[in-house]
């Protein structure tokens, strides 16, 4: 079967710079697997999950996604099939509804039905949020909170894979093992595809795990 | 009416007596404009005497080359000044820049000469430069405060514009914000100049004309054109200009090629 997602014989390295930030790099993700891919600052994890998305270029090897190089596929339609939620949430300067609902304002989201309020209230109550109302204005929100609201964002566009950069690297402990929670909700109840680059410990019974360490250019399992 | 009075050499020496006062504030006050007021005021002179020998030579040779040769002069020296105001390394900007003025500035000046005012030939030099010259100077103001915003807003807002396009969003929605603040700002300025015309302030070329002893009812007229002319040109020739400039700062990927690191 087709992985999902594909990478073969990755090379990168940023203009002007000799040493690659990844030489031959592999990596497979399949339907319904949950990737975490561990690696110390500086390793190039965040780099990695932004080449799949196109939001850098890389300069040798190919990514494919359902087996098509990510080149031949419209940008747009790329990035809305696996979503990208980086490390420092970004917030328009609008409520929490609005921050949810923007993205249905996109011509190629436009077939979309916007969900209702109930949902998004549900949503707010499954990622435990249900404290703030959509009201609320999302800028004033702790980076935690925001976090969960750039999840909450992206899942209501139902992607086809998530990937997560860093989801806890700004929170506390609590914090960190509620989006923790979330994420394991997602892959194992909503049968989320999900890859995820972290630095934190993360433990979980998760059946669909697979762990990777990112370290010497190369991914090795853990 | 009266003749024109004429400002002789000495006359036009004791204008500098401003230039002294500007000086003096500067010194009193540690402004350390002192430099740039006196390279300004050597500029000027000898700017607009040059100007002056090269106008009168031109209207003697009446020849549309030469017309034509020093509105391509007048184009170039606009864009360099708008690069050396807008300090952009990241991105390459200036050609389609350069030519998008000189088109735009092209057709106005001759759509104004030929047919608004209707002068025969269309690039009577009398008529044709100095209205280049107003197109040229009011939208070259315009365009380096727009794209001097479009590269700044693009480049803080970095994290917005990669949200919205993991979102879906394509390069012109991610970026639909900071170029319409982008254009509007340019245009603030032209806009603010139709609002205070001739109750804040006689404009330029209308108080040349009176100066020159016009009619003060058809010099109004001319500048009616002119401020109509100034607008729209400036709109179009910005629009178009951020339209293309907009494109340059994303790849074939549409990702943001700005790092909010390299700007100068």
């Amino acid at each position: 079967m087709t992985p999902l997602l594909e990478i073969r014989s990755l090379d990168f390295f940023y203009d002007r710079q000799e040493t690659p930030v990844f030489s031959a790099l592999n990596l497979q993700v399949n339907q319904g697997e949950l990737v975490r891919i561990k690696g110390v600052s500086g390793s190039g994890k965040s780099t990695l999950l932004r080449l799949i998305c196109r939001l850098q270029t890389y300069q040798n090897g190919s990514i494919l996604f359902k087996g098509t190089p990510v080149e031949s596929i419209v940008p747009a339609e790329l990035r809305r099939s696996l979503i990208y939620v980086a490390q420092i949430p970004s917030m328009i300067d609008a409520s929490v509804k609005e921050n949810l609902l923007f993205p249905f304002s996109f011509s190629i989201n436009g077939h979309k039905d916007k969900p209702t309020d109930k949902k998004l209230l549900e949503m707010l109550e499954a990622f435990y949020l249900q404290d703030i109302g959509l009201e609320h204005q999302a800028r004033n929100l702790s980076v935690g909170q925001q976090q969960r609201i750039a999840l909450m964002r992206a899942l209501l566009l139902d992607p086809e894979i998530l990937l997560l950069d860093e989801p806890t690297s700004a929170l506390d402990t609590k914090s960190a093992s509620m989006i923790f929670a979330s994420v394991d909700y997602l892959n194992e109840e909503q049968d989320k595809t999900i890859l995820m680059v972290t630095h934190s410990d993360y433990h979980s019974k998760n059946a669909s795990l697979v762990s990777y360490v990112l370290e010497n250019k190369k991914l090795g399992k853990e | 009416m009266n003749p024109v009075v004429e400002i002789s050499i000495w006359q036009l020496l004791l204008g500098l007596i401003f230039i002294i006062l500007a000086q003096g504030a500067s010194f009193v006050y540690h402004l350390g404009l002192n430099r740039d007021i006196a390279i300004g005021t050597i500029r000027t002179f000898a700017q607009l005497f040059l100007m002056g020998y090269a106008l009168t030579l031109i209207f003697q040779l009446n020849s549309v080359w030469f017309t034509l040769g020093i509105f391509v002069i007048m184009a170039v020296s606009a864009s360099l000044i708008v690069r050396g105001r807008v300090k952009e390394k990241q991105i390459s900007y200036m050609v389609p820049t350069f030519l998008t003025m000189f088109t735009s500035y092209f057709v106005t000046a001759i759509f104004v000469s030929g047919l608004i005012v209707g002068v025969d030939p269309w690039w009577e030099p009398r008529y044709f430069l100095p209205i280049g010259g107003m197109v040229i100077g009011n939208s070259m103001s315009a365009l380096a405060i727009a794209l001097e915003r479009l590269f700044k807003d693009m480049r803080q807002q970095k994290n917005l514009i990669e949200t919205q396009l993991c979102l879906g969003a394509n390069y012109r929605e991610a970026s639909s914000e900071m170029f319409k603040n982008a254009v509007t700002a340019g245009m603030i300025p032209s806009i603010n100049a139709m609002m205070g015309v001739g109750l804040v302030f006689i404009p330029g070329m209308m108080s040349g004309q009176i100066l020159a002893g016009a009619d003060p009812l058809q010099a109004i007229r001319y500048q009616i054109v002119i401020m109509l002319m100034l607008v729209g040109s400036t709109a179009t020739t910005s629009i178009i200009i951020m339209l293309i400039v907009r494109k340059r700062c994303f790849g074939k990927g549409e990702e943001l090629l700005l790092s909010t690191s390299g700007s100068k």
